[in-house]
């Protein structure tokens, strides 16, 4: 292997290192969010500098790359997509981190079950973590082929986050009392929809990637047929 | 502009260019890369026949230049050479005076009176960005000058005949990176005005200068296409290998 | 032995053996212009000779030198000069030029004493010329062409083919590149091998002996068919059979000074040019 390669293989090692850590504290946000784990918040929170300093370790090798190899082509698309795919990981730990934060505010402490059900939060999360892990399955394989159904899986969260409005208005309307909890519900059902458009993003930049192809902004319904050039 | 259709070329038995078609538009650069031995400085030298004056050379196919076939049998090859310039890679000045040099096209070609000629000189002097380094030595001798001036010296020669194309093989090759950048630069501003085809084994190079870039290999035209797409998203495998460096 | 030594051993050999070489130059030079020198002066060099040779001067020998010089070069320099183009840059390198090549060298072998009759056989009885400068130049000539163009090819060659090629994309033709670019670079080496060919022809005995020389002519020629006397042979003749070889001694010597010094003068000059017309285009090595 030479040795230009070998550097890229590092910086791949660190971007999976840093999608693993995100999943996982997505994963966590999921445990104590459900289960108002107040310690496994404080842990998501604590984690979330070593996130941060993922994305500057990445940031600074991708530029040294750019600077000393001169990469063209398909290294080139590498670099980029690995640039924006490590500081969207980044939001999406901070977005992680701040539904922990909401864990340990008083507000979501008095959870209803019932509610949360009705929100389909977990169903939410679920599907989230599982477009995280497609996405890194794709990157792996260097296979966009499950682009498609990662994009699909936005639609969904998206559609859970419009149907949640209408559900908290009736919700609300019946208990005026619980309005604060109910807007800080919407503020983490908001950013769960906010994961759900980022991690679209990254499938995005590994299609770039692999195929030379810019799905942004050409309308994200997953739609393979609206797929231009 | 350019146009070359079906071309094969030999040298003696060896298959040196393998059915190569391509059109090169008025006031572009374009640009070759390949590996040595490709083919792609065998190809640019068939558009001024250089190739002629190797023995054993055999050409099948068309060569259009301003829509004429350039080996057609009423072309005359000097006459061919004053329209289709050419920029070598080692620095070639003559072992005569800075002004001689300029001149020496002109002169051999019969073109323009005594006036005529030193204002063809300057012109051709400012054109190549040379003319404010050498306005006052121009009788100096052109060893004189330092090697990337001797270039941008060689470059103003060929202009000087005012060519419709300049074909640079490797032009920078031989120079350090201040005077390749003023080439580079020299390239970008003669476009307006010339037809440009270089040859080169940089392949920034080509990046930085080209508008379309053809890579060859092994006598063939692997892929042509806009400079852009060629280094973020070349469609061969061949190309991509070569210009991320993992030919071989 | 290591290598510092013996690299140390080779070089005072090799400068050993330089100091021998340049010794015995100085020592033959320094004899001759011990021995000659008496004798030189003004009637010397522009009287001809008296008392059967044992007096007077050598004039009409060294006009009749240099005619046989200049003569021999209008000859040979041009057909040599044009005849190196011809193998060097148009020839290509077929059989042919190979062939022309082994029978240049070849030339350049021949004994001087073979040109000579030669030289008596065809330019002197053949074509009738006589006993006469025009025969004695083209003897002289023909062995200066080897060398012409010996040292032309090479001069030829040493130009880089970046000329040519740089030439020729300038829609330049052939004619014109070797003309314009090829030989103005090529000059000061040319220059070279016309120096190397005055000295042999100049210094010269036998292609003059049946050709042109005169044992003893104490006037001027007036014209290419006359006879004239020449330095080398005139020395050959007062150093061997001449009416009083001891008494003729010191004007042997004078000879041999005279005729060291038109080759040095010539040389020298030689040199002048060929350093004025390199460094005016100082080429690129």
């Amino acid at each position: 292997m030479k040795h230009t390669e070998r550097e890229m293989q590092s910086l791949r090692e660190e971007v999976r290192q840093m999608w693993k850590q995100v999943l996982s504290q997505l994963e966590k946000a999921k445990q104590s969010f459900l289960n108002n784990d107040v310690e496994l918040a404080l842990e998501i929170i604590s984690r979330e500098k070593r996130v941060d300093a993922f994305e500057l370790k990445i940031d600074s090798d991708c530029e040294n790359y750019i600077a000393l190899y001169s990469p063209v082509a398909v290294d080139l698309r590498l670099v980029l997509s690995l640039i924006k795919i490590s500081s969207t990981l980044e939001r999406i730990g901070d977005f992680a981190a701040g539904i922990a934060r909401h864990v340990i505010d008083d507000g979501c402490n008095k959870a209803e079950t019932v509610l949360i059900e009705e929100l389909q939060i977990e169903k939410m999360f679920d599907t989230l973590t599982g477009m995280l892990s497609d996405g890194f399955v794709a990157l792996e394989s260097e296979n966009t082929r499950i682009s498609g159904k990662i994009l699909a899986k936005d639609a969904e969260v998206d559609e859970i986050y419009n149907n949640a409005i209408d559900v908290l208005t009736n919700c609300l309307t019946a208990n005026p009392a619980s309005i604060r909890y109910g807007l800080k519900l919407l503020l983490v059902i908001r950013k769960l929809e906010r994961i759900g458009d980022h991690c679209s993003n990254i499938i995005e930049e590994i299609v770039f990637y692999v195929d030379a192809k810019v799905l942004k902004h050409n309308g994200r319904k997953g739609d393979e047929n609206r797929i231009v050039d | 502009m350019i146009e070359a259709k079906n071309i094969d070329f030999y040298y003696g038995s060896f298959h040196a260019l393998k059915n190569i078609s391509m059109t090169m538009e008025a006031h572009t650069v374009t640009a070759f890369i390949g590996p040595s031995g490709c083919g792609k400085s065998t190809f640019l030298r068939l558009f001024n026949r250089m190739n002629d004056l190797i023995d054993g050379i055999r050409l099948t196919g068309e060569c259009l230049v301003q829509g004429a076939n350039i080996y057609g049998k009423s072309v005359q090859v000097d006459e061919l050479r004053k329209t289709v310039g050419m920029v070598f890679q080692k620095p070639n000045p003559f072992p005569k005076s800075i002004f001689e040099n300029v001149a020496y096209g002109l002169r051999v070609n019969n073109l323009g009176d005594k006036k005529f000629i030193a204002q063809q000189v300057e012109e051709s002097l400012i054109a190549a960005a040379l003319w404010d380094e050498v306005k006052d030595k121009l009788k100096k001798s052109a060893f004189e000058l330092s090697g990337g001036q001797q270039q941008r010296l060689c470059i103003a020669r060929a202009l000087a005949v005012s060519p419709a194309v300049l074909l640079m093989d490797e032009p920078a090759s031989a120079l350090d990176p201040i005077s390749t950048s003023k080439i580079e630069e020299l390239i970008h501003q003669l476009k307006k005005d010339y037809t440009i085809v270089i040859v080169t084994h940089n392949m920034q190079q080509a990046a930085r200068v080209s508008d379309k870039t053809g890579f060859f290999m092994l006598g063939e035209l692997v892929e042509f296409s806009e400079t852009k797409k060629m280094f973020l998203n070349p469609e061969k495998k061949q190309t991509q290998n070569y210009i991320t460096g993992r030919f071989g | 032995m290591n290598k510092e030594s013996s690299q140390r051993t080779a070089f005072i050999i090799f400068r050993i053996l330089g100091i021998i070489v340049v010794s015995i130059l100085l020592w033959i030079l320094g004899f001759i212009i011990y021995n000659g020198m008496g004798v030189i002066s003004w009637e010397f060099l522009t009287a001809a000779p008296a008392e059967g040779m044992t007096a007077g001067g050598i004039f009409p020998a060294i006009v009749g030198t240099l005619c046989l010089v200049a003569g021999s070069m209008i000859f040979a320099f041009p057909v040599g000069v044009m005849s190196a183009i011809y193998t060097n840059e148009y020839a290509g390198n077929g059989w042919i030029v190979k062939f022309i090549r082994v029978m240049t060298n070849n030339l350049g072998s021949i004994p001087s004493i073979v040109f000579g009759l030669f030289g008596m056989s065809l330019f002197v009885n053949t074509l009738g010329f006589g006993d006469s400068i025009l025969a004695g130049s083209l003897t002289l000539g023909l062995l200066a062409l080897p060398i012409v163009i010996r040292t032309t090819e090479e001069a030829l060659k040493a130009v880089p083919s970046s000329y040519r090629t740089g030439s020729r994309a300038l829609g330049a033709s052939k004619l014109q590149t070797i003309s314009r670019v090829i030989l103005p670079a090529a000059f000061p080496n040319i220059t070279t091998g016309l120096i190397l060919s005055i000295g042999r022809v100049s210094g010269e005995t036998a292609p003059i002996l049946f050709t042109v020389a005169a044992y003893f002519l104490p006037k001027l020629p007036t014209g290419i068919f006359d006879q004239v006397m020449a330095l080398p042979y005139h020395l050959y003749v007062i150093a061997t059979s001449g009416t009083d070889i001891e008494a003729s001694r010191p004007v042997a010597y004078g000879t041999a000074l005279v005729l060291i010094a038109i080759v040095l003068l010539m040389n020298l000059l030689a040199a002048f040019l060929r350093r004025h017309f390199s460094n005016k285009w100082r080429a690129e090595r």
